[in-house]
């Protein structure tokens, strides 16, 4: 069998190999505890805070403002929660408002939930039919008791960009905390931290080519998050002896996607345009998002009238790794929520495919896709017709 | 190498069935079928929410890959949908045919045709014979298992590209085989339940769909007309049912007929529950025309009755040679000849 063509960075990337060697020393005898005292734990001190140097400066933040977490969702959670229960404790309980997006990641939606359930009030904003929030929606839904705002930089299933820096500038201009998921955007698109005027910023290691298990979180100077994990670690953010190697792995990788940001931005855009004209010359096949405003190497489909599972299952005997929606929801046919709130029809939205291209990405993978989809799409419209 | 899809709900036959597809050499695919919306599966004989999990691991021991497939929309619209009406028109539906006609060895058998995989395997007791006449359906090897009456509806057509091989073994030796292959369903318990139909209560599944008009309480008669007593709502009771009726008295009381029109719940002795004459619908039959003398089973693992059969179109009319107890309404009635399957229908009317 010839080798599988993946197309599903989105959910997850290949590490590459400089990630992984230069992670290596720290799984063999770099192992020291980075809060030890001898000379084996401050190699591994040393070795982190390069890395936090590093990650730093893909998103123009101050090294001190970087916090290592264990995945993008802690980072969400750390940042969502955090400044929610901060904000009430520290107005004696007067700030107990959240105001979020309909088409957020779990890790934020499902903390909104919870703060729900313990007595915050949560407004869900709407977004439009290509998934944008309006920055006058926010505007609208601040009040005195609102303590935190979050909306993600960029969606996981169609690659929708928000408009940050006019949400962080309204959120600035009436004193409420903002908060950004960037998991799908650091690395991929530019993001500065400054320039956005974000307070949190979340990212994760294995979205741009780093292992699993590591992820960050922006945290401007001066704002304050009640802690999740107890510890002194991470300057009394969080606790837990740090991961190292992973965090040298997602140092490594962040320079590197810093370097030819905009070159392989360009380049995924272009393949990604490719596949989705070959693709959209197909029946029955419509684009989801915003052609504009989105990320260069997300495509999002809706073929009619399929089941984008089925699809997914049918892809992958041939040897293609896509996704009918986010990873999360594998096996089943609803609606994502994404979709829901574009209010994307049934018929069209079940069938749902989420293409998503990244390093290594090469013309050969989008041609064999596109075979494949030709393909198995036409055996499967053959197969609903019988 | 062939590519096979083996439906595994989770249990330890559909398991073994996927072992032995691998092992003869196949590209074995194990899919399990998403039937009811939210929870993974089903409630019983097609997985509780764990099974999923199960059959998971089974495909990973296996080394095969596993799928979950969303069938939801079609197992409504054919299995349970068509449950709740049956019940609502005074018959005992028999939603296991139903789901193979339609969704096991419909759609599955469609979607596996477009993922270039010639057959779909499952765990069904039953066997397929290559005959000079195409493919032929016979009994299973363990008669306590033998489970060709729910398959009775599949076209030789549909015969053709499927694999039953548990056919010629018996269960215990599936579950040693479970055992041997260090398969973790080896001895998992069997679920007699319907799969959709939580815990073992189907009246209040009809109830819940059909509503409380659906269950009106009548007249409890007997064949003379005499009032008995009252019912409950005929979708809670089925030909040759004796308890449940609150009748007392010296003879026991069988249900003979559920009375629509009337809504009248028509009891009688055992004679007058039992019948020798009834009309089949949605005839099918495997290898053309059925033979005027047959045998015939009127429920699953029921007696095999001699019969004489008069085909009339997508009907047949069927005269046993002696009196059955309890000819229900939408139930099957399948015909045998010898080990073989030539077919069946759906018994719409009792004739006498």
């Amino acid at each position: 069998m010839t080798r599988a063509v993946y197309l599903d960075h989105n959910a997850t990337t290949p590490v590459r190999p400089e990630v992984v060697e230069a992670m290596l020393p720290h799984l063999r005898e770099g192992f020291g505890n980075p809060n030890s005292a001898h000379a084996l734990g401050q190699g591994s001190r040393k070795a982190i805070e390069e890395a936090r140097e590093r990650v730093a400066a893909l998103i123009n933040a101050d090294a001190s403002e970087i916090v290592f977490t264990s995945c993008g969702s802690e980072s969400d959670v750390m940042a969502v929660y955090g400044a929610a229960q901060a904000g009430f404790n520290e107005s004696a309980g007067k700030r107990s408002h959240v105001v979020t997006t309909a088409i957020e990641h779990f890790a934020v939606s499902g903390t909104c939930r919870e703060l729900a359930a313990r007595g915050f009030e949560i407004t869900t904003l709407g977004v439009d039919e290509n998934a944008l929030v309006s920055p006058e929606s926010v505007s609208g839904a601040i009040s005195e008791r609102t303590s935190l705002v979050t909306v993600m930089t960029a969606n996981n299933e169609i690659g929708t960009i928000q408009p940050v820096a006019e949400i962080a500038a309204i959120c600035r201009a009436r004193g409420v905390l903002f908060h950004t998921d960037a998991v799908q955007g650091v690395g991929k698109i530019p993001v500065d931290v400054r320039a956005l005027g974000v307070d949190m910023l979340a990212f994760s290691g294995h979205k741009i080519n780093a292992p699993k298990g590591v992820g960050g979180l922006f945290v401007r100077k001066g704002v304050r998050l009640a802690q999740l994990i107890a510890g002194k670690q991470e300057s009394s953010r969080r606790g837990g002896t740090e991961n190292t190697a992973s965090i040298v792995g997602l140092g490594v990788a962040a320079e590197l996607a810093r370097k030819d940001l905009d070159a392989h931005a360009a380049s995924l855009a272009a393949l990604r345009d490719r596949l989705e004209a070959g693709a959209l010359s197909l029946d029955g096949v419509r684009r989801t998002g915003n052609p504009a405003l989105r990320l260069p190497g997300t495509a999002h489909l809706c073929f009619q009238g399929i089941d984008g599972h089925q699809l997914v299952v049918g892809l992958d005997l041939d040897g293609i790794c896509v996704s009918s929606g986010p990873a999360c929801h594998s096996g089943a046919t609803e609606l994502s929520h994404v979709l829901k709130a574009m209010r994307v029809p049934d018929e069209w939205g079940k069938g749902a495919l989420r293409v998503s291209l990244g390093w290594g990405t090469t013309e050969e993978d989008v041609e064999r896709f596109l075979a494949s989809l030709k393909k198995v799409l036409g055996k499967l419209r053959q197969s609903a017709t019988i | 190498m062939a590519r096979v899809v083996v439906a595994m709900s989770g249990g330890v036959d559909s398991s073994v069935a996927a072992a032995l597809v691998a092992e003869a050499g196949h590209e074995a695919i194990g899919v399990t079928m998403k039937l009811l919306p939210g929870s993974p599966t089903g409630f019983g004989c097609c997985g509780s929410p764990e099974d999923i999990g199960d059959a998971r691991r089974v495909a990973e021991r296996l080394g095969i890959r596993h799928y979950v497939l969303n069938f939801d929309e079609v197992f409504e619209r054919s299995v349970v949908d068509r449950f709740v009406e049956d019940y609502v028109k005074q018959r005992t539906p028999n939603p296991c045919v139903e789901c193979n006609r339609s969704v096991k060895f419909g759609a599955l058998l469609r979607l596996a045709e477009a993922y270039d995989a010639p057959k779909v395997a499952t765990g069904h007791y039953a066997r397929l014979e290559e005959g000079p006449n195409g493919v032929r359906l016979l009994r299973a090897v363990d008669e306590a298992k033998d489970q060709s009456y729910f398959l009775h509806s599949l076209t030789r057509g549909e015969l053709e590209r499927v694999s039953f091989p548990l056919g010629e073994m018996r269960k215990p030796q599936v579950r040693e085989k479970a055992r041997a292959l260090g398969l973790r369903t080896a001895d998992k318990a069997e679920s007699q339940e319907i799969c959709f139909v939580p815990g073992k209560d189907y009246r209040g599944f009809v109830r819940s769909r059909a509503g409380d008009e659906a269950f009106k309480p009548g007249d409890i008669r007997d064949a003379s007309g005499r009032r008995l007593g009252t019912h409950e709502g005929l979708p809670n009771y089925t030909v040759g049912q004796r308890k449940g009726l609150g009748l007392s008295g010296g003879t026991p009381y069988y249900v003979t007929k559920l009375d629509g029109p009337s809504n009248t719940l028509v009891v009688g002795s055992l004679e007058e529950a039992s019948s020798t004459r009834f009309r089949v619908g949605r005839l099918s039959k495997i290898s053309g025309a059925l033979p005027r003398s047959c045998r015939v089973r009127i429920r699953h693992r029921g007696d095999l009755h001699e019969a004489q059969v008069e085909e009339n179109g997508p009907e047949a009319l069927v005269s046993l040679a002696a009196p059955a107890n309890a000819v229900t309404p939408g139930q099957s009635a399948v015909f045998y000849q010898d080990e073989t399957v030539l077919g069946g229908g759906t018994i719409e009317e009792v004739l006498g």
